[in-house]
Order: C-alpha cells, then sequence, then structure tokens
C-alpha cells in the first residue's frame, strides 16, 4: 500500500503539470470559435486548479496496475470508478456538466462507452502480441 | 562459429560459449553439460515421497504460500526446498519469469493467451494456466523478438 502511495505521488506529480496545458488547448479553442468570449477570475482559477488536481489523479491511478497481487479485472474496475468519480466531481463543480439526471447518464454512457473502447483497443493490441510470441513460439518446439 | 577447447587442470572446469543468440544447440549444450555435472535435476518432495526432477521435466516453479512448488508434466505438485531466487540462478536459461512468484519452462509452454481485461496468461502443456505480469511480458516479448 505504501508502494502504491509512492507511486501514485509521482505519477500524479508528474502529470499535473498537462492538465492546465490541456485547459489552455480547451479555452483557446472555444474563444477562437467564439463558443466563449471570456472567463471571470474564479472560473480561471477553478478550472486550472481543479484540472491539475484531476490530472494528478488521473495520472496517479496508473499506478494501481503495478499492484501484481491484486486481479486486473479489480484493478480496473477500481481504476474506472475512481477516473469516473474525478472526471464527473471535477466537471459538476466547474459546471461543464449540469447538475440533472439526464446529461449526467450521457455523460456516465459515454465514459463507459469510452473506457470500453480503449480496454477493447488495448486486448486487440495484446492480442497482436500474444500471437506473434505464440508462433515464434511454437515453431522453436 | 569456431570451437575451442582449451585443456588446463590449473582452472575450474566450465563451458563457455559466446553466441549472438540463444538457439536450439545452445539449449543442447546447456543440458548436455547440466547432464554431465549432475546438475539437470532438483529432489523434489510430496508427503510420501522424494524424488530427483530433472529440470526437463518440470512445467513451472510456483510460490504458493510461501512454499516453492515445482509442477511436472502431469500437473503433480512437488515441494522444493529452495527460494525462487536461488532456483533462477541454478535452472537453464529455458526458465523464464512469468511473475514475481513463477518461473515457466519455456519449453513446456503451450501458448500465451491474451484475455478481454488485458491480462495475459501462460498456458502450460499440463494445462496448468499462470498469469504474466505485464512487467515481465515486455522481457518475454523482447526474448523472443530475438529468435
Amino acid at each position: 500500500m505504501k508502494k502504491f502511495a509512492k507511486e501514485f505521488l509521482f505519477r500524479g506529480c508528474m502529470a499535473a503539470g498537462g492538465g492546465p496545458v490541456v485547459l489552455a488547448i480547451v479555452y483557446g479553442i472555444l474563444g477562437s470559435t467564439g463558443t466563449v468570449s471570456h472567463f471571470s477570475p474564479n472560473e480561471v482559477c477553478m478550472g486550472i486548479l481543479t484540472v491539475t488536481l484531476l490530472a494528478f489523479i488521473v495520472a496517479g491511478m496508473t499506478a494501481i496496475y503495478q499492484l501484481e497481487q491484486l486481479p486486473l479485472l479489480s484493478a480496473i474496475l477500481i481504476h474506472g470508478a475512481g477516473l469516473y468519480a474525478a472526471y464527473i466531481l471535477i466537471y459538476l463543480l466547474n459546471g461543464w456538466l449540469q447538475s440533472q439526471l439526464i446529461p449526467i447518464a450521457i455523460f456516465t454512457a459515454a465514459f463507459v462507452i469510452g473506457y470500453a473502447f480503449i480496454w477493447l483497443l488495448i486486448y486487440c493490441f495484446t492480442k497482436r502480441k500474444t500471437d506473434g510470441i505464440n508462433r515464434k513460439l511454437n515453431k522453436a518446439l | 562459429m569456431k570451437f575451442k577447447l582449451i585443456i588446463d587442470e590449473e582452472k575450474d572446469e566450465e563451458v563457455v560459449a559466446t553466441v549472438h543468440n540463444r538457439s536450439p544447440l545452445t539449449d543442447q549444450i546447456e543440458q548436455l553439460v547440466l547432464a554431465y555435472s549432475g546438475a539437470d535435476r532438483i529432489a523434489a518432495y510430496t508427503e510420501d515421497e522424494v524424488k530427483m526432477l530433472l529440470f526437463s521435466d518440470i512445467e513451472c516453479i510456483t510460490v504458493l504460500e510461501g512454499r516453492t512448488y515445482a509442477i511436472d508434466a502431469h500437473n503433480k505438485r512437488y515441494r522444493l526446498k529452495h527460494r525462487l531466487y536461488e532456483l533462477e540462478k541454478r535452472l537453464p536459461s529455458s526458465f523464464i519469469r512469468i511473475n514475481k512468484s513463477t518461473l515457466a519452462n519455456e519449453n513446456r509452454l503451450e501458448q500465451f493467451r491474451a484475455s478481454f481485461s488485458g491480462a495475459v496468461d501462460a498456458v502450460f502443456k499440463c494445462g496448468y494456466t499462470e498469469y504474466v505480469s505485464r512487467r515481465c511480458f515486455a522481457e518475454i516479448k523482447r526474448r523472443f523478438d530475438k529468435k
């Protein structure tokens, strides 16, 4: 657990700085497309601080996959739940997501589909690697 | 490939082969040398017998509840009185680490199997299955890429 906390902190700190950069890009796009013309100082401060925290959590959560004793399915579920909680809380806090059933349901569905799609890609990638090794394994025997 | 035989009664006996990659030839040399020196087997214990188990008959060696076990071709489990890191030094190079607590005999591997959770399992010829850690899988991939 101590190792996990250390790894979480390390990974989180490494990536936290990337959050405001992403936010700046999003703000830049919103500004240039005319979607938003101005932000209040409070909105900007809140955005920077919460996105920094989000980047810290998102990167830190990946440390869960370093825990070999934890079954991978459990790690995926904990990771997914952690990310979902972090995203939804920060989106609601910033007012980027309306605190109503339908927007939250749409966000949840998009998150689940996105998360499942990423894992499907990982599966395909891993399958390709194992198939390559198996070919060589069968050739060697 | 050159063959060099140095006869020197003053030095300890050893067989050193310099090659670019592991191959069936290096495996055969290794097995021959280990067999010649009697180091190709290990004492393995069950509740009522002690057996000298040939390394080539072992599918994998794993640690379960702090104890080291060898699993043979019939999926039979034998207790070994050595720690995994001690065995790692002693075993032929066909044994590869697949996770923190398991060494697999590459020659007894049936296949690697990817699962939907993104995990990889090693399936042995006897049917025994053990998970492959991500760190070890990267190392295994590098090893097979060289072949």
